[in-house]
């Protein structure tokens, strides 16, 4: 007979896990359609029927070492064919959510990214910072711009206020540093949790890390591939796919514009680089231009699609949590303020100008400084996880 | 005796190209001193053919009416006429739709002549009609003093609320409870689960309430601190004698509401378990009385609800039968040496055994459900485990289950318990196969085992009756001593008419299920009442006017009837003669057919009125010509609906059968059977319903008894030199419609083998 293993619930982890969007977790009753109607979980330990136990007893070591949250896409199927309403798709979703707010170093934005009330103080650092920053440059009558005003007189240019050689790039730098550090240390408590558990025999030779990364960029994340073995291809299920495809290669596309800028305008300073020099505001007829305006469109795309799409939810079937409307919401603003700046740039509107490229700091602030804590962290650990099983052996 | 009969046809109801004038013409021939109207109508289920009849009754001073068409279960109501005898004879069903030719094939429908054996069917069918009606006569009962009031044995939740309920209906109530306080088990509950919509929540009994409107309710007598001692008479004049405080005193009474609820199983079974182990392994009875006291300081507890580890180590068929046996053998011990005249001392069997845990899990589980919660509600981090191996919620329990589920502090599991262990100060519970995918061993401070609920009828009499078939219920072996007569039509209902069980006396319950329970067999008291002061018998033949009738002239004091009578309703005196009880009697027949000197009739059913029928049955003197003749005695209750329906949905049989109802099989006397051969007939099917341990008999032993009087007539028969084989009894149950003509059909395929009766002709 095999040794008992000794069980050692955590009621408070229940709690949590309910708090962060799993709050019918304790309806199952261990049918297993779930793990029957899911059309990516193998045949072997399939998901997400052994997370319901598991986190129905508050197991909270065995949930947190557990990789298949990652490997869920939140098709929601499960969640439809439940008998009980247990919602199962809800739950992988909230055990995403705890790592998002356990993973990352800095408990406390951790703490502030679970729940609306944490929003207050999110928005306050960035709005702080980028306050202060325009208070010095009308302080300093910066580029002699300012002339006794809180907004610089002549042309429209946001850059007169936050200028990027002394603003921008030093702040976002910063912030660069910040995201990769707390990623490298989630990425690393990550693997540590998730550790040599399920890890499969190899033949041959095992395959390097990087190898894996290139394939799982390649063959899952770009086409999408398990978003389209995710469930039927029906209206709504198309719906997501796309949402998600628009922002993913939109954000890619601003991701670049932005890259190549940052390349050009330091870079192109060396003599050897003169002719990459760039400076903003681009030409509209610069390719970096049109790229960014293409961005821009399949960002409002995407995040239609998407609202749409969480709009229309069922909620006995699935419920959408703090993690993903704050996701949603702070990319709605960061698309929004950036198209607005441009329409009263060229406008002429001075003052809704500047105070709407201001919003547009704040938000991209928060889009990419808590990156770690927030949903948009599956960007890095879901790829993590994925690569990481990948080369242990399973897919 | 209906001297003066009028006999009418149904034509619309008979088909085959049966000649209905031909028929009535016969009719009219052979009874002309007693049928004076013989009557045709085109349809006869009609308001203008009811007039009609109504006004023959009224011109020729009619005592009986023979109506041939539909089957007896057919518009019953309709033919229904004040102090005028009616017999039904089934042409439709019992001869044209179940008629088949010899060779087996079928009737034409629209054919111009009938077969000569189906006219010769329906000849014999309306003369056995005629003879029915010529010997019964119109029962008219005496009608002795009763009293309404109703004893409650019980002062619990179930015996409080029956006690309320009887007297909101106007009967006057006696109640009966052993301590010195009211309540019972509910008293001690620290909460029940919830007993109203939506049934999610644990709530307080409200018990505290009942008691008040009990004690202000004047028309309740509560005794406190007393039992019953005695219970003599019958329903509607029972006295009991009830023991108090100041002495015994005499309460005249009508009915019984049986609610004595339950005693707490020897904790001895749960060792297994680790009871006894540890003071911190207790009974969820035990752990309600700390939870009631706020004595619990446990944080993690368990709930133990399979209890696999406490039964026998082999349970198979082969050990079940062989306690079954020593059951057997000892529930009939006390019997024995009473019969044979000695003095023995009255032993009670013992009928607690380890088997009233599984029995009491579908309440064990709802209550481990409900204490769990008192567990979440200790503290945030408390836990409670529930390892069951069947969580059985009942009916809307379900949602007190779900609500349970929804607490982040109960965990649930189906397990194997391997064993529960002392580990220092806590408790280790090992379990295998469980959901969390295997083996696992839990920490716990407290080990809560569930509590065999044991009837208290399985430990003594309780009942007292001064019967002459002993003082308890018969047979509650069968039923590991819960009150109940696997009665599944007819709940409540014990072996004794007046006496009913209500809640955990009868089966394990939570205090809905009990109030409910109490409803009911306080409905079922003032029903006995109600009609015992009309003189009709109460169930399951409720209303029935007749009442078994002794000519005591005749009686050999061979007690047979005292000892048979499955309701204990016959005592009897020093020398044996038999005391009728008519409240008692369920009007079965079982006594007339034990009686060999056929001492006890009913006016509207009796030996000879049977036996006639039987004996005018036109028998061929030569098989090979006019075809066997055979009897078919079957149960009014189930066989013969079955009969009905087959014919009704196109399933014919044999043409050379004539079915005779009876009242219950155990009502068959062997000189039917003996007339039957001396007339000639070439076999008797004796068609009822199932026996033995799962019963199906409306009167609980008829069929059982019928089966054992066969063994002596086949003996008999065997003597005179006819095969025994040509008497058989079949077991049939009102939905085996699709058998039944196979069973005649393989009979008559016998009967054809061993030829005609060696009788035949004399």
């Amino acid at each position: 007979m095999a040794q008992p293993l000794r069980i050692e619930p955590d009621v408070q982890f229940i709690r949590e896990l309910q708090a962060v969007g799993g709050d019918s977790l304790k309806k199952c009753y261990q049918c297993a359609t779930c793990s029957v109607a899911c059309p990516i979980s193998p045949a072997d330990n399939p998901y997400p029927r052994k997370e319901m136990i598991w986190a129905q007893w508050g197991l909270k070591d065995r949930l947190l070492s557990d990789a298949d949250v990652w490997l869920c896409h939140n098709c929601g199927q499960c969640s439809d064919l439940c008998p009980r309403g247990a919602k199962p798709a809800d739950l992988m979703s909230a055990m995403r959510n705890m790592a998002y707010q356990k993973l990352a170093p800095c408990p406390s934005i951790g703490k502030w990214m679970s729940s609306s009330k944490g929003l207050l103080i999110l928005t306050a650092i960035p709005a702080v910072i980028f306050a202060v920053i325009w208070a010095i440059m009308a302080a300093i009558d910066f580029g002699g711009n300012f002339k006794g005003s809180i907004f610089p007189q002549g042309e429209v240019v946001p850059g007169k206020i936050f200028y990027g050689d002394y603003t921008i790039d030093p702040v976002f730098i910063l912030v660069t540093i910040f995201v990769v550090s707390a990623f490298f240390t989630g990425v690393k408590n990550l693997i540590k949790s998730i550790g040599p558990v399920g890890s499969t025999m190899m033949l041959g030779k095992k395959k390097n890390l990087l190898v894996c990364l290139l394939e799982v960029i390649t063959l899952e994340i770009l086409p999408h591939a398990k978003f389209s073995q995710c469930g039927d291809n029906t209206e709504e299920k198309k719906f997501r796919k796309y949402g998600h495809m628009c922002l993913l290669f939109g954000f890619i596309a601003l991701a670049v514009v932005t890259g190549c800028f940052f390349l050009g305008h330091w870079l192109g300073r060396i003599e050897a680089f003169r002719p990459i020099y760039m400076e903003v505001p681009l030409s509209f007829a610069n390719p970096f231009k049109i790229l960014a305006q293409l961005g821009m469109v399949l960002l409002l795309v995407g995040l239609t699609l998407l609202t749409v799409r969480r709009k229309n939810q069922d909620p006995a079937k699935q419920t959408s949590s703090w993690y993903d409307w704050y996701l949603l919401g702070v990319i709605w603003v960061v698309a929004l303020t950036g198209m607005f700046t441009q329409f009263f740039r060229l406008a002429d509107w001075a003052v809704l100008t500047y105070i709407i490229y201001y919003l547009h700091l704040v938000s991209v602030f928060m889009l990419l400084a808590y990156l770690p804590w927030s949903k948009l962290g599956h960007l890095v650990y879901r790829t993590a996880a994925i690569t990481y099983i990948r080369y242990m052996g399973r897919k | 005796m209906a001297t003066k009969i009028g006999i009418y046809f149904d034509q619309s109801a008979i088909g085959g190209g049966l000649d209905v004038e031909a028929l009535a013409e016969g009719a009219e021939q052979r009874w002309s001193d007693i049928a004076p109207v013989v009557k045709l109508f085109p349809v006869l289920a009609a308001e203008s053919a009811r007039k009609e009849i109504a006004q023959d009754i009224e011109e020729n001073e009619l005592d009986g009416v023979l109506i041939c068409g539909t089957s007896a279960r057919v518009d019953w109501d309709l033919y229904r006429f004040d102090n005028v005898q009616v017999e039904r004879v089934s042409l439709r069903e019992g001869c044209v739709m179940a008629y088949k030719n010899p060779d087996g094939s079928l009737l034409d429908p629209d054919g111009e002549e009938a077969p000569e054996l189906l006219r010769l069917m329906a000849v014999d069918y309306v003369n056995m009609g005629v003879i029915k009606l010529q010997k019964s006569n119109v029962p008219a009962p005496e009608i002795s003093e009763s009293t309404r009031r109703i004893l409650v044995l019980g002062g619990g939740w179930t015996g409080i609320t029956a006690a309320l309920a009887a007297a909101k209906a106007k009967m006057p109530v006696t109640l009966v409870e052993q301590s010195a306080e009211l309540g019972g088990r509910a008293k001690g509950f620290l909460k029940t689960i919830p007993l109203k919509a939506p049934h999610d929540k644990v709530q307080d009994t409200g018990l505290e309430a009942k008691i008040q409107e009990l004690t202000a309710n004047g028309d309740i007598t509560v005794l406190t601190k007393s039992t019953l001692t005695r219970l003599a008479g019958s329903p509607g004049a029972y006295t009991a004698t009830i023991a108090g405080p100041s002495g015994e005193q005499s309460v005249e009474v009508g009915a019984v509401v049986l609610a004595t609820g339950w005693v707490s199983q020897d904790k001895k079974v749960l060792e297994p378990l680790g009871y006894g182990k540890s003071p911190n392994i207790v009974t969820a009875e035990e752990f309600e009385k700390m939870a009631k006291t706020g004595g619990i300081t446990a944080r993690r507890v368990a709930f133990i609800l399979d209890t696999k580890l406490c039964m026998p180590a082999c349970d198979c068929d082969g050990a079940q039968a062989e306690e079954a046996v020593t059951a057997d053998v000892a529930a009939s011990q006390p019997e024995a040496p009473a019969a044979e005249g000695e003095e023995a001392p009255y032993v009670y069997e013992d009928m607690e055994s380890v088997k009233h845990l599984p029995f009491s899990n579908a309440v064990s589980s709802v209550v481990a459900l409900k204490q769990a919660g008192y567990v979440a509600d200790l503290a945030p981090d408390a836990i409670a485990y529930i390892l069951y191996d069947s969580m059985v919620v009942q009916g809307v329990h379900e949602r007190f289950y779900k609500a349970a589920q929804d607490n982040p502090s109960i965990m649930l599991t189906k397990a194997d318990i391997r064993e529960v262990a002392v580990d220092g100060g806590g408790l280790l519970v090992r379990a295998d196969n469980t959901l969390l995918g295997g083996s696992i061993e839990l920490a716990v401070d407290l080990v809560v085992l569930p509590t065999g609920m044991v009837p208290t009828t399985a430990k003594e009499p309780i009942m007292q009756f001064e019967y002459r078939q002993g003082p308890a219920f018969p047979d509650l072996s069968l039923f590991n001593g819960y009150a109940d007569s696997n009665y599944i039509c007819f709940p409540y209902e014990t072996r004794r008419t007046g006496v009913y069980a209500a809640g955990c006396v009868r089966q394990p319950m939570t205090l809905d299920s009990a109030e409910e329970d109490a409803y009911g067999a306080a409905l079922k008291a003032i029903q006995c009442i109600e009609s015992v002061n009309r003189g009709v018998a109460v169930h399951p033949r409720s209303g029935d006017l007749s009442y078994p009738v002794f000519n005591f002239v005749r009686c050999t004091q061979c007690k047979r009837c005292t000892e048979e009578c499955p309701f204990g309703a016959l005592d009897d005196d020093e020398k044996g003669t038999p005391k009728p009880n008519p409240t008692r009697c369920r009007r079965c027949g079982t006594c007339m057919g034990a009686c060999p000197e056929r001492v006890i009739s009913f006016d509207n059913y009796n030996i000879d009125q049977i036996g006639s029928m039987i004996r005018d049955i036109k028998v061929p003197d030569n098989m090979d010509v006019g075809g066997p003749r055979v009897v078919i005695l079957a149960c009014e209750n189930d066989a013969l609906p079955a009969f009905d329906m087959a014919a009704m949905r196109g399933m014919p049989w044999s043409p050379y059968v004539r079915i005779i109802p009876v009242r219950c099989l155990g009502s068959v006397n062997a000189i039917w059977v003996a007339d039957a051969m001396s007339k000639g007939i070439d076999g008797v099917m004796l068609m009822g319903c199932k026996y033995g341990d799962d019963y199906q008999c409306h009167f609980v032993k008829g069929s059982e008894i019928c089966n054992r009087r066969k063994e002596n007539i086949a003996e008999t028969l065997d003597r005179l030199g006819v095969e025994p084989d040509r008497v058989a009894q079949y077991q049939v149950a009102i939905d085996d419609y699709n058998a039944v003509p196979a069973m005649v059909d393989e009979f008559m395929k016998m009967i054809f083998e061993k030829g005609p009766n060696p009788f035949k002709g004399y």
